[in-house]
């Protein structure tokens, strides 16, 4: 069934065209970072997957929350249990599109600054956003990164103002993937 | 009064040292972590595959010592070893991220041959993905 969906997403992002290019990875890694004024959290995910299209310049990511890795066990715990939910809500997802898409010219070595737009599913929210980001591409990969900050409140992401000082309310997201061409 | 006193104190110090324990707390040691489940990749990948909310409710967040054949090890530039194992389908299986705290014997495997790992389950994206891996003899 989960091959099915994937088949099917890749499909749907190919579009109908015979020739587009996926380019795909399952080691896509997420840096969350949360400074507020008492203290800096940071986690680290490094199993996040991602597929491009490079015909269509359209791109979607997942990651699994519970893959994130805290230096502290009960921060871990707390941005799992309390905040998260990560147990009803074990995915984050993205998917979108690069805004302009003669940004990036595929066939040729370089690194490109793009804007990407799209849906962000946390917590089972959806919100819509934009972010920037680096398209680079070098002997046939693709390299893509991207630092964008998210508001927990727009995602429905309550913080008990006891911990006020210590969780930022804006959250930066560092995404940072290497793309090798699917076979498929 | 003087006792009141005295065992208000002891309180506060015992509470103290709870805080700073809960604070401290390290994370679980995965090599003396109890096995909630032993299951082959195949039957784990199987049941995410055919009902993904029904093995999230049994596998999430337990520890799981999975068995299965290597198919693919990788290394991230940072170190962090990924090995997957077969799970009987052709693109997808499960990936046992190995732990970055623990002291592993070896992190080196070969395709082809039959290991144990024992991890933390998070769910499924494409694959099946364990992380905090260590190898169980």
């Amino acid at each position: 069934m989960q091959k099915f969906f994937f088949l099917l997403a890749v499909i749907l992002l190919v579009g109908g065209t015979v020739n587009a290019q996926k380019y795909f990875t399952r080691a896509g890694k997420v840096t969350f970072t949360s400074e507020a004024p008492v203290e800096k959290i940071e986690a680290v995910n490094q199993s996040a997957t991602a597929i491009l299209d490079t015909e269509s310049s359209r791109m979607e990511f997942a990651i699994l929350i519970k893959a994130f890795q805290f230096e502290k066990a009960l921060m871990q715990e707390h941005f799992n249990e309390n905040y998260m939910e990560s147990s009803t809500y074990p995915k984050a997802t993205f998917k979108g599109q690069i805004d302009d898409a003669t940004a990036v010219n595929w066939g040729k070595d370089g690194s490109y600054p793009v804007t990407v737009s799209g849906d962000m599913t946390i917590h089972g929210v959806t919100q819509k956003l934009t972010a920037p980001g680096t398209i680079t591409i070098k002997e046939g990969s693709i390299a893509a990164q991207s630092t964008f900050t998210v508001a927990v409140a727009d995602y429905g992401i309550e913080i008990p103002s006891v911990v006020a000082e210590n969780i930022a309310k804006e959250v930066t997201i560092a995404v940072d993937v290497q793309l090798a061409q699917l076979n498929k | 009064m003087k006792n009141i006193i005295k065992y208000g104190l002891l309180l506060a110090v015992i509470g103290a040292g709870i805080g700073v324990y809960l604070w401290n707390k390290p994370h679980e040691n995965m090599d003396r972590a109890k096995t909630d489940v032993q299951i082959s990749a195949g039957e784990l990948f199987t049941a995410f595959a055919e009902n993904e909310a029904q093995a999230n409710e049994i596998y999430l967040d337990k520890v799981i010592a999975v068995t299965g054949k290597v198919r693919e090890v990788s290394k991230s530039p940072e170190g962090l070893v990924k090995v997957t194992l077969d799970s009987g389908d052709e693109m997808f299986g499960v990936i046992c991220q190995l732990d970055e705290l623990s002291e592993h014997q070896r992190t080196e495997f070969q395709p082809g041959e039959s290991v144990m790992l024992k991890g933390k389950c998070t769910g499924m994206l494409m694959d099946v993905v364990l992380v905090r891996c260590v190898e169980v003899k």
